[in-house]
């Protein structure tokens, strides 16, 4: 006996058509003949019979021709009108035999019940004949057929589920292997494709869903392409029709086993196991399944297990620059930024693709969050903007964007004045090409008015916080705290409080926690540090709530997050406490704690840094060496702080040099009048978990 | 609240059959008042939330009332009754309103940066999110994506790690939802985010006309031409530079439509992510409508070039994906071919 997949299809086809081939218990039609049972006629007389309406005539001369019982008389006749493509015809004939009592009379005596349910080899056959059983059930299948093609679509489903519920009653143990290969198996293969795909034509969307289920849950001794074709089929219904596929039966659930739990992972599971098996060579490469997998895992945000399935793609079926670049893709989405930096390497080297827009700008944005890649990103920035030709010319703006943001991290990690301010000017220049290309993108804009705000141009910095806010219709957090800083920059403290304010109310309670911060600012500039204290308090206890409810973080990035917002909350608690001792009151223990809680966080902020500076100087006078090395690398970090410079004064005071002070002092009395009450820097760390 | 049973087949009790009918009645009664005409077929139907839903007439008036430069406000009485009837809890007329949402969330949010008194699309806008709150429990919808090393219901696994300690990738898809009384401006995309994807779990209820309003905002808040990219990427060079020539200067961001500037908006993932799935729908689903498939086709173009513009590594990958399988299927006509058990001349049983 073949076994299946041995031969292709079509040569099966070819050596059972020949009529010489056929054995008892076959019959072929062939160039108007038919072979049956060891005769031979020729099926004009039949037609002609057929033609003139008389099915009964055609019948018997078939049964008298071939030797044939009414049921296989009557089959045969319908195949003939369905093959002549007489569909009407064909259904009045098979409308004619009793095939439900067909299919009674095929099923095996009750008494014989298997006791184990699984495949058996011969056994099952037992008095079933092949050929009745065949007969029958293709009968069906043709019928079905024939009541789709006349659009009566539920009825041909119908008929169909009758053909797998008579294969499920007939054949107790599954499918023999021993029919593998005969024509029995290509009807049952059909009918098993064909039934969920009629429910869909019919808009049964739940019948199809379940017919899909049972399609490939049971044991239909498919072969491989054509399981990959309804599980592909399937995964494209639960993708895209919109209709939820509902809990399995308990029945199919295996313990330990994977049970999805909902269309979007079911689909994936399915796509995944058609790209396995075609890996395993069982079944055909089909780039449509990776593609639908992408849309599947990127919409539920899974691109890192995206990711892990372009790694296993064959060498050969992707160009590895193509691959490069959506493996950075998916780890971007993941936030792995590394990985995906990694990757653009290699796909933009000068021997690969250098001059692919895509992967340049995501490299440059990339870049543009990380002071020590910004040199790199600028490099890849200008290439994009270069690059940005034909039809990708209306990227050049967002290669501006880019070069911007990249200048603007490079000047941060500049060591020298001059440097650094040149680089920013050329941030600024670049930003406002961007805009010039493309004046309708909001972050550009809020961007463009970071920069001036950071240049300490108040006015243009305002006017591009209010366009962001009016663009993006008041949606975005950092908008609203930009707007603050720039206002309570100019000290114009009442109107930062009112936009606070304001913002307050247009967010909800969990993220709140950065508008408060700001709120407590203000209060303790304008001398209120009771209100103050009171929102620092209210402020820990949310964090600590948000620490409570979400239990403990499952990503790094959370963890960071949740140092962020605790880290600021007792710095600026320290803050408002040094305030309250520079003005006399005398809580230096409690300052100097809360500033040591902040700097244990994070020792490289200089804000902490400073304070500790103060703090210690003034409990201390013989700290002033630890002070002033504090203070100095403060200043390398936030070159503006009018505060820093401050207490640098001091220092230079205490240890007698006089015109040092000055000069410190002077700088912080211009720095001071242009500073707002967070430093803009903070906003960027905002604006990033936002 | 709507059944997950089909609403169209709605084999109901009588008593509840009647209730339906009486609503639906009240329902057009209403709305006769706000709009200029009530079609017969729709008046005299004897399924009025079936008619309201699929009715041409019905629906042109309704959406030129809400595309009105004045539409949307707290009084507005097409909104209040857009509200009522959601309210009505009935799902049948809840499908009508559900039909209009694509209109109303587009006018919506385009209009906000306008700074016009929106509350009336603002109260529909809550009532669907109330309404999904409650029957998602205000529970987050999670994906954890099946690791093919252990067994499913569809495979074995060869590797016998029956060891749970295997991470399972688990990602948050729909996060909790929190009720809402008023629209808060950062909660906005979020609001309507959940309303489109209530509006997504009642797709196939639809109608086509719905599907293409939907389609054609998506470009507008894309803001973004995507023509060049009609052909696929791999288009000659000569023809790139043609396509090009034509699109000059048509990066224009804020269109006129019926007399109104809207334009671009911000897209973060809430909004986005059930903007996609519901274009997946009218891309690749089971109907096959051609001016469907073409205008999900402008929108995805239009998205792909936005996607780029914000360098939005998942929407890259989503909106790529769509548009080279879009491109696919209509390169193959009709990818499913029902299996044909007689080729040609030669059968055998």
């Amino acid at each position: 006996m073949r076994r299946r997949g041995e031969e292709e299809r079509g040569e099966m086809w070819v050596s059972r058509s020949s009529a010489e081939d056929s054995g008892v218990g076959e019959v072929d039609i062939l160039f108007g003949e038919v072979c049956a049972n060891g005769f031979r006629m020729n099926t004009t007389e039949v037609e002609a019979k057929l033609d003139e309406g008389n099915i009964h005539e055609a019948e018997s001369s078939l049964r008298d021709g071939l030797s044939l019982n009414f049921e296989e008389a009557r089959a045969l006749l319908g195949r003939l009108e369905y093959q002549r493509g007489n569909v009407e015809g064909a259904l009045r004939v098979f409308d004619g035999i009793d095939l439900q009592a067909a299919i009674q009379r095929l099923q095996p005596p009750v008494a014989e019940k298997p006791s184990r349910r699984g495949r058996c080899r011969t056994e099952s056959l037992h008095s079933v004949s092949q050929h009745s059983a065949n007969l029958v059930l293709e009968a069906i299948y043709l019928k079905a057929k024939s009541l789709q093609k006349l659009g009566r679509l539920t009825d041909a489903a119908y008929e169909c589920k009758s053909v797998l519920d008579a294969v499920e009653r007939i054949f107790h143990y599954g499918i023999p292997d021993v029919l593998v290969g005969l024509k029995l198996q290509e009807t049952v293969s059909q009918a098993v494709e064909l039934l969920p795909e009629l429910w869909k034509q019919g808009g049964c969307y739940q019948e199809a869903m379940a017919a899909y289920r049972r399609a490939l849950l049971s044991q239909w001794n498919l072969d491989d392409e054509c399981c990959s074709r309804i599980q592909k089929a399937f995964a494209l219904f639960l993708l895209y029709s919109g209709v939820e596929a509902g809990p399995y039966s308990l029945a199919v659930q295996v313990d330990g086993s994977y049970v999805p739990r909902n269309n979007l992972e079911e689909a994936s599971l399915l796509l995944m196991i058609i790209l396995r098996n075609s890996y395993l060579g069982k079944v055909k490469w089909d780039s449509s399944v990776m593609e639908h997998l992408t849309v599947a895992l990127s919409l539920c945000s899974q691109t890192s297990a995206l990711a892990k399935q372009f790694e296993e793609v064959m060498p050969g079926v992707y160009n590895r620059a193509d691959r490069w670049n959506a493996l950075a893709l998916c780890y971007c989405g993941a936030g792995q930024n590394k990985a995906a930096l990694n990757l653009l390497r290699k796909s933009l080297h000068k021997h690969e693709r250098p001059d692919d827009l895509m992967p340049l700008l995501l490299a440059s944005k990339i870049c543009s969050e990380d002071s020590f890649l910004a040199a790199e990103g600028v490099g890849y920035a200008q290439r994009a903007i270069s690059n940005a030709q034909g039809t990708h010319e209306h990227l050049k703006g967002v290669g501006h964007h880019m070069l911007g943001l990249c200048l603007r991290q490079q000047a941060k990690a500049s060591p020298s004045d001059s440097e650094r301010s040149h680089l920013q000017s050329e941030a600024l220049k670049s930003l406002g090409v961007a805009v010039s290309l493309k004046h309708t993108n909001s972050d550009l804009i809020f961007d463009l008015g970071f920069q001036y705000a950071e240049l300490r141009n108040m006015d243009a910095a305002l006017s591009c916080t209010k366009q962001f806010i009016d663009a993006t219709g008041g949606s975005m957090v950092k908008g609203w705290i930009l707007l603050a800083l720039v206002l309570s920059a100019e000290q114009r403290f009442l109107e930062a409080q009112a936009v606070i304010d304001a913002a307050v109310d247009e967010t909800a309670k969990w993220e709140q926690g950065s508008l408060l911060r700001i709120r407590a600012r203000l209060k303790s500039l304008q001398s209120l540090p009771i209100d103050a204290v009171e929102t620092y308090r209210i402020l820990l206890a949310l964090v600590q709530a948000q620490r409570k409810s979400y239990g403990p973080p499952r990503y790094t990035s959370q963890v960071e997050d949740n140092m962020n917002s605790e880290f600021e909350l007792w710095l600026g608690l320290a803050t408002l406490y040094s305030r309250v001792m520079c003005e006399g009151l005398g809580r230096d223990q409690e300052a100097l704690a809360a500033c040591i809680n902040g700097y244990l966080v994070d020792p490289s902020c200089a804000q902490c840094q400073i304070l500790l500076g103060a703090l210690l100087l003034k409990m201390d006078s013989k700290a002033s060496l630890l002070a002033r090395s504090l203070l100095t690398d403060a200043l390398r970090i936030e070159p503006t702080n009018h505060m820093a410079w401050y207490y640098l004064a001091k220092i230079h005071q205490h240890d007698g040099s006089i015109a040092d002070a000055t000069e410190c002092l002077q700088a912080a009395s211009m720095l001071e009048d242009s500073s707002p009450v967070e430093s803009f820097n903070q906003l960027c760390i905002l604006s990033r978990v936002r | 609240m709507l059944s997950d049973t089909s609403p169209e087949s709605s084999t109901a009790s009588a008593s509840s059959g009647l209730d339906s009918y009486a609503k639906g009645q009240i329902a057009i009664n209403s709305l006769s008042i706000i709009i200029t005409t009530v079609p017969n077929s729709v008046s005299a139907s004897e399924n009025p939330s079936y008619s309201l839903l699929h009715d041409p007439e019905i629906a042109s008036q309704v959406s030129s009332l809400l595309r009105d430069p004045n539409s949307g406000a707290g009084d507005n009485n097409l909104c209040r009754w857009l509200y009522d009837t959601f309210q009505s809890s009935d799902p049948n007329l809840q499908l009508v309103v559900l039909r209009y949402l694509p209109i109303i969330a587009g006018v919506y949010l385009s209009r906000v940066a306008l700074r016009r008194p929106l509350a009336g699309f603002e109260a529909v806008l809550l009532a669907l999110y109330a309404h999904e709150t409650t029957s998602r429990a205000g529970q987050s919808w999670t994906v954890s994506v099946p690791d093919l090393s252990h067994p499913s219901l569809y495979h074995e696994s060869r590797s016998s790690t029956k060891s749970n300690a295997t991470e399972q990738n688990i990602a948050v898809v729909s996060p909790r939802l929190e009720p809402y009384g008023t629209v808060r401006s950062t909660k906005r995309a979020r609001i309507v985010g959940v309303a489109l994807e209530l509006y997504y779990s009642k797709i196939i209820y639809m109608p086509v006309r719905s599907k293409i309003e939907f389609c054609e905002f998506c470009e507008t808040w894309a803001g973004q031409d995507g023509e060049m990219y009609k052909d696929g990427e791999e288009v000659d060079k000569g023809m790139q530079q043609l396509r090009i020539d034509d699109a000059a200067g048509s990066e224009s961001v804020e269109k006129e439509r019926d007399g109104e500037k809207v334009g671009r908006i911000p897209l973060p993932w809430e909004l986005l992510q059930p903007v996609l799935r519901i274009l997946g729908h009218c891309l690749l689903g089971t109907g096959k409508d051609k001016d469907l498939f073409d205008a999900a086709c402008r929108a995805c173009r239009s998205l792909y070039a936005r996607s780029l513009h914000d360098i939005n590594s998942k929407a890259i990958l989503a909106t790529g994906s769509l548009l080279r399988l879009a491109k696919m299927s209509s390169d193959s006509a009709d990818d499913f071919e029902p299996p044909e058990i007689l080729n040609n001349n030669a059968i055998t049983l």
